[in-house]
Order: C-alpha cells, then structure tokens, then sequence
C-alpha cells in the first residue's frame, strides 16, 4: 500500500496547534464536575459493604431520614428492578440490589444540606447482613464449586480465535518454547476526582459528571431507570486523567436515583479512597501459552489461555486482543481468552486493554523463541510481524468475514476489509532501532550492555498495537452548523479528558471547510446538541470520530458550494472551492464571495439567509475490519542486583498513527502511553487484602506511579507515517499502542540485564526473588 | 468560628471560618479558587500547590489559620486569560499538559524554581518537580515548557 498518498497539501491538519483549552488550564479556570454547581443543590453520600459478600437481610433508614437536615435516603427498594449494562460491559447490574459483591460496593445513599450531614446520616443506617462465601482468586472462581458472585454465574464463555491447528503446528515447529505471566491489577490512579450532579426537572433529568462516554452514560441512565433516551441529558464536563475510568459509572446512577427520590439536585462527590477503591480497576490477568517456529525464525504456531477478572460488576468476555493480528502470518494459532468474575472491585476497560497484558506475554513468548533460535529480538520481529495487506485473523477466520458484503457502492472506495489496511510499524522498528543505537547496544540474549559492581545495563525492544475504534453498539455522528457569520460549531460527544481531541477534530474541519480554526467552536460533552458517539474509547476519536467530522464538513461544504453556484458563483458546485473563509471559482477566483457574507446573505428564492448544517452522509466501512495503531519502543534499564531497584536509563517510543493530526498532542499521547505503560512494567499494583479483599493501597501514598524524576529527560519520540485510506487524511488513532509497548520493552530489557524473566509489575522485591536473593 | 484576614492575589479577604478548616477548602469553597486543584488531599500529588510568601506549600496540608499574614499566590493570581504570565504561555505553546488538572500547581512551583534557578538543567528541573504526579505523563513536555519558560523570562528581563 503507497504511504503518504494524501495528493492535496494541508493546511491545517499536521499543525501543532495549542488545544483548545489551553487557556483555560494553566490559568486554573477549567471546570472539571467536582467544581460544578447547581441552585438549591443538595450533598449526597453513599453508603459501602463492609463485607466482600453479602446479602441485605433487613435496612433501616429511620434513624439517618430523622437526623435534621437530612433530605432522604434511598436503598435497592426504591431502584427499579432493572439491569443496566455499559456498552463495553464494564457494568452489569441494578443500580442497588439487595447483595453487597465487593468491600466498598454501594448499599444506600443519603442527601442533605450540606456533605458533613450526609456522612452523619449515612453512619445512622442499620443494616443486617448475611454474610456469603466470597472468592478473590480468578481461578478459584472458575471452580465449579466457587461462591457465584452474579446471578449470570462466575464465568463468562471463553472467547476463542482459532486457524489452521496449533497441535499440528507444534508438532512441525523446530523449536518449541513454553511460559506464562501473571499481572497485578494496574489502577487509573486519577489524579482528580469526579464528582455527579443530578436534577430531576418533572420526567425529565440532567446529569453533570466528568466522562469521557456522554452518550454511554445517556443510554445507562435510560436503561437503568426505565426513561426513554428523550428524557435524559447527560452534560459531561472535562475529567482529570481518566485512561478509561470515568466513563458511565453506577455511583453516577446511584446519584440520579437520589435526586429522583428528593426531588432536587444532588452532587455526589467521590474521595480518593472511593476514587481508588469502588469504582474500576484494570483486570487481574494471568497467561499461559507456547510458541512454535522454524529453524529460519518464522512463527508456526501459538497457543494461548488468557483469563482475567471482572471484579463484582464487569462483565466482559472479550476484552480486545489486537496483538492476536500483529502475529497473525503464525501458520496457526489459538488464542482462548476468558472472564471471571470475583467479589474485588469491579474490572473494567483500561487503556490499551487486553493488549497491555496479552500482548506482553505474546512478546515474551516471542523472546523465549528467539533465545532458543540464538536470533536478535528486533530480527525477529521485522520478520514476523504483520504487514499491510495481510489478514487480520481475529475476524478473518469468523463467519463475520465469510458473510460480511460490501456494499457495490463502496467496493472502489473501501480497502480489503478483514485485512490490515497501512502499516509503519516496519519502518518504526528499523528507524528506531538506527536511532536508538541498537546494533552497538544489542549484546546478545542474557548478556547485559555493562556491568559495574552490583548494577547491570541492559536494552530490550517490545511492540504494541491496538484498534483504532469498533462498530461495537453504534455509528459514530456528528453534526456540523455554520453560523451567519462563518464561525462553525461542531458537535460530537467525545468527552473531554484532555488528550486534545476538540482540538484534532476542529482542525479536520477547517481543514474540510476552509476555514481558520480559531473560527470552530467544539461541543463533545452535551447530549442534547451532540448525535450519538461511542466517546473517548478504544482510540475512536481521532479515526471513527474524524471520519464522521471530516464527512458533516464536507457535507456542509458541499451544501454551501451548491447554493453558492446557483445564486453568486456561476459554475458547478465541483468547480467552486473554499480557503481562508472565501468562496471561489477555481479557474476564475477573481469570482469570489466571502463565507460570512455568503452565509448571512437574503438567498433570492428562500428570501432568507442559508441554513447549513452538514451530517455524515458518507458510510464508514467497519473499521474493526481494516485498521491498527502500532508502537515500537526501546529501553535501557539499569538493574541494580543487591536492592532490586530498576532504573529506566533511556527510552525511545516509535509510533505509527498514520498521519499526524496535531504533532504535539501526538507527543503528548505517546510520552503518556509510554510513562503509564512503564509504570504498569515497574511498580505499579493494587494491593488487596486476602481475607476481605479490600483494597489495601487506594490512594498515592502506597499505590506508586512514576513521577518525573523515573522517567528519563531524554526520553523521545519517532512518528513513521502510514497513510490509512479510511481515516481522516490517512490518520489513525493513537493513545492505547504506545502503553502497550513499555513492557515488553522494559521486560526484556531486564531479561537481559539479570537473566530472568519477572511478573508484572517488576517490584524489587520481584527483581530480588528472581535472583534467589530472598 | 473564627475570624480570618486573608491576602490572596493581592486581595484582603475578611471570613469565618471554622478553626479546623483547610486552607485548600478555603480557597476554592469560599472565595471560589477553582485553580487550587483538591485530589489526593494529604500532600501526595501537589495537585493543591500555592504560593506562600513565595514559596510553594502544599494547601491541603495546611489549616487556613496557619495563613494569616501571609501573602498567598494562587493560580488565578498569576495571569488571566487574556494576558497569560510568560510561564502559561509557554506551557500553552508546549503543551505541557493533557487533562490540565496538576497545571496550576506545577506552573506555580515552576515560578519558585525560575526564580531560584533560572539555567535549571532538564533533570534538575525534573527533580524541583518531584512533588507533582502528572498521571497524563505529560513530563517531558512539562519539562520543555520550563525550559521555553525560563527563556521567555530572561528575553523580558533583558528588554527592561
């Protein structure tokens, strides 16, 4: 596939462009929920199960409904008997039940005058519990006579991808290795909190909350209360660093529930102990698999048994394996995958889920190949990984790929779908690998690049990859207005969490209309303006959202060039164009008209100024079926063998986004993904109690994550450009790659320094145990 | 309660506060500083960082009695939005940032370390910073907005 096949010169797209509110942040004036305020608001605050396990026998809210200033409390016997489910099955359940399923799970709520009475007010309420056997472990849980956590039972179906038969392909590999990695669960550890603010208004509610899913939290509203969609608006305000957590969240509901009950607004306000403890966390996750190849390198067959858990309310079966894709050319492979749920704190989608965890321990069955070949890591990637036009095994051995028909419309327009579309990851590799140093550095499997008295240095090169969006419950929308004067407003319900997506979606549309960009104001949080979008998940924005942005401009345009043709411009609408905010003749530009005036011009047959407002009217094709972001990362750690202590010397993060919308937000996605990632390989976990399961470390003082100092300053970044034929002007997404590559880049890196392979993450005490220190 | 004279950005403030009452608490719930950014609220992530007589404490480990008399320096003291402080500019120009929320206390613990050492070298810069979690991992960008900071600076103190 030809990269970089854009033929028009851009403009805008590709400028480093400050985000959009900028401002607004480094003056402090940006509102995230927590500093939202309605009139007559009251303070609400939930009571939480002290116990992993129990069933409600008896509730009295008596004492805590008598206390003054107290509005009302609600327990499950005001929430309907209803089963709200988030799209990505992060949350399935009631809003309250009468079952507690993990330490911290939601009992009863409490509105008052102000938060100092709520808390009061909750500590009067009287519960009689009875307490059920609980289970913590994943594999405990998938006993045939473990506690059932949920009425669906424990474990959900395995999701399995098959081809070809990996017994066969072991028994003609040359090679065989073996392995298997455990991961702690990794938190969002936010650094802000959220707070939700409902009003009832008659039947109909508003909610404010920091998400980065507005219409997800619509649709649960709507389902867990029984209201039609009409009767909801959902306003979502900025968050602080949410990778994935502050999507739609049952203390969200639980919060609406209340409001209904007392007939006013309500805030509900989470502390960090709830930040940390009740709402989501990455799954616990566990691999084992083996690995086949040839005596020249090439992948025969890979096996692997993946399971994670879903904590009390996930309720996930398929948490998104791209890296599956990545070594799809491996003539056969089986990958079976499954959920469990457990009485922890629910499990959720984390940025770059399945493939920060999966495709780590897929990279070190990798390595353990290439250690037994004798062959160099980054030779065996650039040999095995999956190039553009090559098959995504994941859907293309399904009945989806056997039945799915393109439409006759679109078979010119559309790439090969059920085959990867563009890909630089091949180019990120061999660039990286120049600009790292990596033939000098590279000494050799097991043998560090120096050793001075107890430290040893060490590099090790991991990928990573993931989608760029699914179709999964939706089509992404958009909506386009141009105003009397030529500003713009665009609306698509991204959320705002701060990766600069206004920012990236309004330079698509000024690239699309021609227009300044300072001239586009972006509405992504409002469900009352904005058409239904998935959010700020599974890297949609830039490539699902762009696209849907990019076809509402080009609509809109087309309807300006049109009625400019047929009342101002003579010619087609094909022959007009517009730049700086002109209309104009492209052969004869000297007939031209400027787009404010154009736009608050009397039309001479409506006798009325136009009315422009652009929708997707172009289809997308499934994007699950075509496209991929990929990361390519390298480190030089420094392992010091008497503490244990790992120390990231050098880090060189290489990406592959197709083409780069905004440089800057690009770096910003990247560095993130990279710190994060790194962060998962080293130090972070949830630590959980084993009798009650009870989260142990829910706030920054035991939960570590690396701060500046950890992360080298002379970190960098290489953008290689493929060019996708779907996303907008060939871009794709970017966020969830980058984390997936730190640790199996730092992994191995450590490999190579001490000789041992570590579970995640790579404590010291980890480090110490693998050198039979302790 | 208790009577409380406060000076925030220049200004006199006269309140009753309750004597156990947080300075951070104060700040945003009485006199609607919403840059004095509460997350951890234990002097973990200097999300909260102000200005206290120049130098950077921590708000939420703070009671607000302990604030008399000081002269206290929060974000929205530093520039408005129409005319951003050269440290804002540089961070909006850099991008020294994503989801915004620990910007206000790095750029005014930033404005102490310019002050103290202008040349700061990437890591020392790193360091000063320590106290600050950025989950965005934001820091090398953090990193070069100080760098461009620290530039604009002495380009302004050289015009005078």
């Amino acid at each position: 596939m030809a990269k970089n096949n854009s033929k028009i010169p851009l403009s805008v797209v590709g400028k480093s462009l400050p985000i959009k509110d900028a401002r607004e942040k480094v003056t402090g004036s940006l509102k995230y929920a927590i500093d939202h305020k309605v009139p007559d608001m009251a303070y609400g605050k939930i009571l939480r199960s002290p116990h992993a396990h129990a069933r409600i026998k008896g509730i009295d809210c008596t004492r805590a409904e008598a206390l003054p200033g107290v509005f009302g409390v609600v327990t499950y016997k005001d929430a309907p008997d209803l089963i709200w489910e988030a799209h990505w099955h992060n949350y399935r359940g009631h809003i309250l039940d009468d079952r507690a399923r993990f330490v911290g799970d939601e009992v009863a709520a409490v509105a008052a005058v102000d938060e100092d009475i709520a808390k009061q007010a909750v500590k009067l309420i009287e519960v009689d519990y009875e307490i059920l056997p609980d289970v913590f472990d994943p594999e405990d849980a998938l006993k045939p006579d473990a506690p059932q956590v949920i009425a669906e039972g424990n474990a959900r179906e395995p999701f399995i991808v098959s081809w070809g038969d990996v017994d066969e392909g072991i028994k003609a590999s040359d090679i065989v290795a073996e392995g298997s990695m455990n991961f702690e669960s990794q938190h969002y550890a936010p650094i802000g909190r959220n707070a939700c603010i409902a009003e009832w208004s008659g039947d109909r509610v508003t909610m404010w909350s920091s998400s980065q899913t507005p219409s997800e939290c619509r649709d649960g509203i709507a389902m867990g209360l029984g209201v039609p969609l009409s009767k909801v608006r959902v306003i979502s305000m900025p968050s602080g660093c949410s990778q994935g957590m502050w999507w739609s969240n049952n203390f969200q509901l639980v919060t609406v529930l209340l409001a209904k009950k007392v007939r006013r607004p309500v805030k509900i306000e989470l502390d960090q102990r709830e930040c940390f403890a009740t709402v989501k966390r990455r799954h616990l996750e566990r691999s084992r698999g083996r690995i086949g190849c040839s005596k020249d390198g090439s992948l025969v067959s890979i096996e692997v048994d993946h399971i994670f858990d879903n904590g009390g309310y996930g309720f996930k079966d398929d948490p998104g394996y791209l890296c599956a894709d990545m070594w799809g050319k491996s003539l056969n492979g089986r990958f079976a995958v499954q959920g469990v749920s457990t009485n922890l704190v629910t499990a959720g989608c984390m940025r770059g889920v399945g493939d920060v965890t999966l495709g780590a321990f897929l990279e070190r069955l990798l390595d353990m190949a290439a250690i037994k070949l004798e062959m160099d890591p980054l030779e065996f990637r650039l040999k095995n990984h999956i190039r553009a036009g090559d098959p995504l095994q994941q859907l293309y051995n399904t009945e989806l790929a056997e039945d799915y028909q393109i439409p006759p419309e679109c078979k010119d327009k559309w790439p090969q779908l059920f085959h990867l579309s563009c890909e630089a990851l091949h180019e990120c590799l061999t660039k990286g690998a120049e600009l790292f140093g990596w033939k000098e550095k590279w000494k050799g499997w097991g043998k560090p690049l120096a050793v001075e008295g107890q430290k040893r240095r060490a590099v090790g090169v991991g990928t990573g990859t993931h989608c760029c969006g699914t179709e999964e419950d939706g089509g992404t929308s958009a909506i386009v207005r141009v105003h009397s004067d030529g500003s713009v407003s665009l609306s698509c319900s991204m959320g705002r969490h701060g990766q600069g997506s206004e920012t990236t979606q309004a330079q698509i549309v000024a690239e699309a209309l021609g227009i300044s960009p300072d001239q586009i104001d972006v509405e992504a949080g409002d469900t009352e303006v904005c058409p239904w979008s998935h959010g700020s998940v599974a890297s949609n924005t830039a490539y699902r959202a762009g696209f849907t942005t990019k076809s509402a401009s080009m609509d809109a345009r087309y309807q300006i060039l049109e009625i400019a043709a047929r009342h101002y411009i003579k010619g087609e609408p094909e022959q007009l164009d517009i730049k700086d905010g002109i209309i104009f003749h492209k052969e004869h530009p000297e007939q031209n008209m400027p787009l404010a005036e154009f736009m608050s011009t009397h039309q001479p047959d409506t006798l009325a100024p136009p009315v422009i407002i652009g929708r997707p009217t172009e289809r997308m094709p499934p994007t699950i079926t075509l496209a991929r972001q990929f990361a390519a990362h390298f480190a030089e750690v420094e392992v010091d063998t008497e503490t244990g202590q790992i120390k990231l010397l050098n880090y060189l993060a290489t990406q592959d986004s197709g083409t780069m919308l905004n440089p800057k937000v690009l770096e910003n996605q990247v560095s993130g993904g990279a710190i994060i990632g790194s962060g998962f390989a080293l130090v972070e976990g949830m630590v959980f109690d084993e009798k009650t399961g009870e989260v142990l470390n829910p706030n920054f003082l035991d939960y570590k994550v690396l701060r500046a100092p950890d992360f080298p300053t002379q970190f960098e970044t290489l953008f290689c450009e493929s060019y996708d034929p779907v996303g907008p002007y060939g871009a794709k997404g970017a966020g969830e790659s980058p984390i997936a590559a730190s640790i199996p880049a730092i992994a191995q890196a450590v490999y190579n320094a001490i000789g041992t392979w570590l579970d995640v993450p790579m404590t010291p005490e980890r480090v110490l145990r693998g050198l039979g220190k302790i | 309660m208790i009577k409380l004279k406060l000076k925030v950005n220049g200004n006199i403030h006269e309140l009753e506060i309750e004597p156990h009452a947080i300075l951070a608490d104060v700040l945003k719930k009485e006199l609607g500083l919403i840059g004095v950014r509460v997350s951890c609220g234990e002097g973990e992530c200097g999300a909260c960082t102000i200005l206290m007589d120049g130098k950077p404490v921590l708000a939420c480990m703070m009671l607000a009695m302990q604030a008399e008399g000081k002269e206290l320096l929060t974000i929205e003291g530093l520039g408005t939005y129409e005319n951003l402080h050269p440290i804002q500019e540089a961070f909006v120009e850099e991008h020294g940032f994503q989801c915004g929320f620990c910007t206000p206390g790095i750029i005014l613990s930033t404005k102490k370390l310019l002050e103290t050492k202008p040349d700061s070298t990437p890591s020392e810069i790193a360091m000063s910073l320590s106290g600050h979690i950025c989950r965005c991992g934001a820091y090398p960008k953090i990193i070069k907005s100080v760098q461009k900071a620290a530039k604009k600076l002495e380009d302004n103190h050289g015009k005078k």
